[in-house]
């Protein structure tokens, strides 16, 4: 029974993007009764279009449309037209993500507060605490199925080859390692399988073990028959009337035409390019800078996470693909201690690449050849390694803008992506990877690789909240400051990047968010 | 892409089976050296680029992605399809023959002998790198990349398992084995 709504239907809420944030949304407002439209860009896949490879995967689902990536990092030099790794289909980046559902620490949500000004930053404390955010946490980990959490009740994985060699390196160190606390299945819940240790999470989950709004949010809130999901619809802008209320959002069908569905409430969740990107493009008369941005601070403070990875080669075999792709996390370092030399902290996410791509991210961009890298990749079964995820500070020039002049096949500006490290980004990568190197020494590593940070799976903050309308883009309800009835549902919403992965977080903050926007629908304000 | 496709003459299979038997001999002489398997006949023949390129476009592979283990026949089924493009693409054409002429230009600049006439490996990088920003290099560069770590094929002798989820994936697989760790 799929739903139909009418394009003049503007009882509507309209959600832009079906992944972690506007799937979560739509399914959490349809079961309260809450009808929405959701606006996806890309197509709709099945488990069928997945695949246990790598580049296929890579050319089937990620968000290739042209960006460009600008400043002085290497990533503008070895990926300039790709400066995001995600999604464009249903699901969102919930098809790509490895699954790790880490909560943030209080200290994350009040980096002002704990560290000051920072110079260079544009640091700033989120409207909400950890305390307020708690039972959204355990919603967020009852609906998605995190293993290793009170929430569930569900046990971890089990330590794979590649977990144990790790931890036993971090015991060494003196460093606390633990199992991950992932959105997969350790037992047939809600209706999906356990999972069978395949190893391809960052491809899609092929038996729909790991949580994906592909196959869980999305059905559900269809089956309720209050959502209707149009794949491959591409938003051109949204539109408001004379009061300076949203009214509707005009997109790209899948056959190139433009439709305009109205609506009574817009959410965008189109990831932290795109989000901005679509506020910017919706520019008018009355908000000659975009929707939403009397601050300024659209597209501003773009966060990625403080990324880089270690591969560690052994003499003996790790087969490190032989594990979900992330089995555990040193996070001995996530706290904030300034006496490291750097403010917030970091995780060593143990995590694997296959052989393809391994050969891509090893030494990535033009000079990534010879024979150390082939004598590297011939050892590719010793293995074992980490990718870094520390936070990130906000930088105000760290940015998404439109090209002046160049269109893409929408004929929309490309987006242009500025990003480049703050020094405590620097310091703190570096500590990573001297701590790393100590902890695979420590169990005989013959050669210790550091990779260069590759396109960003983790982005934030374009849209960020603030307590004042002058800091930020969003009150704490993902609200626009401006626009009562635009809401931003997404990881462009956050303040601060934390240092855990976004995605628990995206989940809690859309569950919240569904509350607030029957609320204040049920009182008529919105 | 290719606007001269007609311009293009169809390939002569007698001379281009010539053409490379008169490789062959050339390569005996000229790069015996570099070792007897290198141009083993018939992995690798491309009529559109001639026999020098075609033997320099393999040198070059080996050195570009060197895994002495493994035979040349991966390395040609990489340059093969390559060479067999060029042979209706115009501009890929002119990207391989120009790209190994300049690769020769500048071995004998640094060494005074085309690409494959010098003898080190240490030393062919050196000439390579200085290509490192071109076109051809990347594009020689990045159809390895692909070709070798991307080949299910060769999969197993680098370790990797590839495609796991039709075999049940590794739950009962070995997923925890380890014999040289200590427990945790």
């Amino acid at each position: 029974m799929t739903t139909k709504f009418d394009l003049n239907d503007d009882s509507l809420v309209v959600i832009i993007g079906s992944g972690a944030g506007g799937g979560t949304l739509a399914n959490e407002l349809a079961q309260k009764g809450i009808k929405s439209v959701v606006l996806e860009a890309g197509r709709r896949f099945k488990l069928d279009d997945i695949e246990n490879d790598e580049w296929k995967m890579f050319g089937k689902i990620s968000w290739l449309d042209k960006r460009y990536v600008e400043g002085p990092a290497r990533l503008a030099k070895d990926f300039p037209n790709l400066p995001a790794w995600i999604v464009k289909g249903v699901g969102g980046a919930t098809v790509h993500w490895a699954g790790v559902a880490m909560r943030f620490q209080e200290h994350e949500f009040k980096m002002k507060t704990t560290n000051g000004v920072v110079p260079g930053a544009n640091v700033l404390d989120w409207p909400v605490t950890l305390k307020e955010l708690e039972p959204y946490y355990v919603k967020a980990e009852m609906k998605m199925g995190v293993c290793g959490t009170e929430a569930t009740g569900m046990p971890f994985h089990g330590q794979s080859s590649h977990y144990k060699v790790v931890a036993e390196g971090a015991k060494r160190i003196g460093a606390k390692c633990e199992q991950a606390t992932l959105a997969i299945n350790t037992q047939v819940r809600d209706g999906r399988p356990s999972c069978q240790v395949n190893g391809f999470c960052m491809q899609g989950c092929k038996i729909g073990a790991k949580w994906s709004t592909m196959y869980t949010e999305i059905p559900k809130a269809e089956a309720t028959g209050n959502v209707e999901v149009r794949p491959q619809s591409m938003v051109l802008r949204i539109e408001h009337d004379k009061t300076g209320k949203v009214t509707g959002v005009l997109y790209a069908d899948q056959d190139g035409n433009q439709q305009l569905q109205k609506a009574r409430i817009v959410a965008v969740a189109g990831n932290s390019i795109e989000s901005p990107r679509m506020l910017l493009n919706s520019a008018s008369s009355m908000f000659p800078d975009g929707l939403a941005n009397g601050s300024g601070q659209v597209g501003q403070n773009y966060m990625t996470h403080t990324t880089g990875g270690v591969y560690a080669e052994f003499e003996k075999p790790v087969h490190m693909y032989k594990s979900t792709v992330v089995p555990g996390i040193v996070h001995e370092w996530k706290d904030n201690d300034p006496n490291r030399g750097h403010l917030a902290g970091y995780e060593l996410e143990i995590l694997h690449l296959g052989l393809p791509f391994m050969s891509a991210f090893m030494k990535p961009g033009k000079g990534g050849w010879g024979r150390e890298l082939a004598d590297s990749l011939a050892n590719y079964d010793n293995m074992a390694g980490f990718w870094i995820c520390g936070e990130d500070m906000a930088v105000e020039s760290n940015n998404i803008t439109l090209h002046p002049t160049e269109k893409d096949q929408y004929g929309l500006p490309v987006p242009v992506v500025y990003k480049t490290d703050h020094i405590n980004d620097t310091r703190m990568r570096n500590h990573a990877y001297d701590r790393s190197k100590e902890l695979f020494d420590s169990i005989g590593a013959i050669k210790v690789n550091n990779l260069p940070p590759y396109p960003a799976s983790h982005n934030m903050g374009t849209n960020r909240m603030s307590e004042h309308a002058r800091d930020g883009v969003v009150n704490k309800w993902g609200q626009s400051h401006e626009i009562s009835n635009l809401f931003v549902s997404d990881g462009s919403q956050f303040t601060s990047s934390g240092t855990e992965n976004p995605t628990l977080t995206i989940v809690a903050l859309a569950i919240r968010q569904a509350d607030y926007i029957a609320d204040q629908m049920k009182q008529q304000l919105i | 892409m290719n606007k001269n496709k007609t311009a293009v003459p169809s390939p002569n299979t007698n001379l281009s089976r010539r053409r490379f038997l008169a490789r062959s001999t050339v390569a005996a002489v000229g790069v015996g050296a570099l070792g007897s398997t290198l141009l083993s006949p018939a992995a690798w023949a491309a009529s559109a680029i001639g026999d020098h390129a075609s033997a320099t476009l393999l040198r070059m592979a080996r050195d570009v992605f060197p895994h002495d283990k493994l035979e040349d026949k991966y390395y040609a089924q990489v340059m093969s399809p390559l060479a067999e493009q060029a042979a209706k693409d115009t501009d890929l054409q002119t990207l391989l023959k120009d790209g190994v002429a300049t690769l020769d230009e500048q071995a004998k600049k640094r060494f005074g002998k085309v690409y494959l006439e010098v003898a080190t490996e240490a030393d062919r990088v050196t000439v390579l790198k200085a290509l490192e920003d071109t076109a051809f290099f990347q594009k020689i560069k990045g159809d390895l990349m692909m070709g070798i770590y991307n080949n299910q094929e060769l999969w197993p002798r680098f370790g990797y398992g590839g495609s796991a989820w039709e075999k049940g994936g590794y739950i009962n697989r070995g997923f925890d084995e380890n014999d040289w760790i200590e427990g945790v």
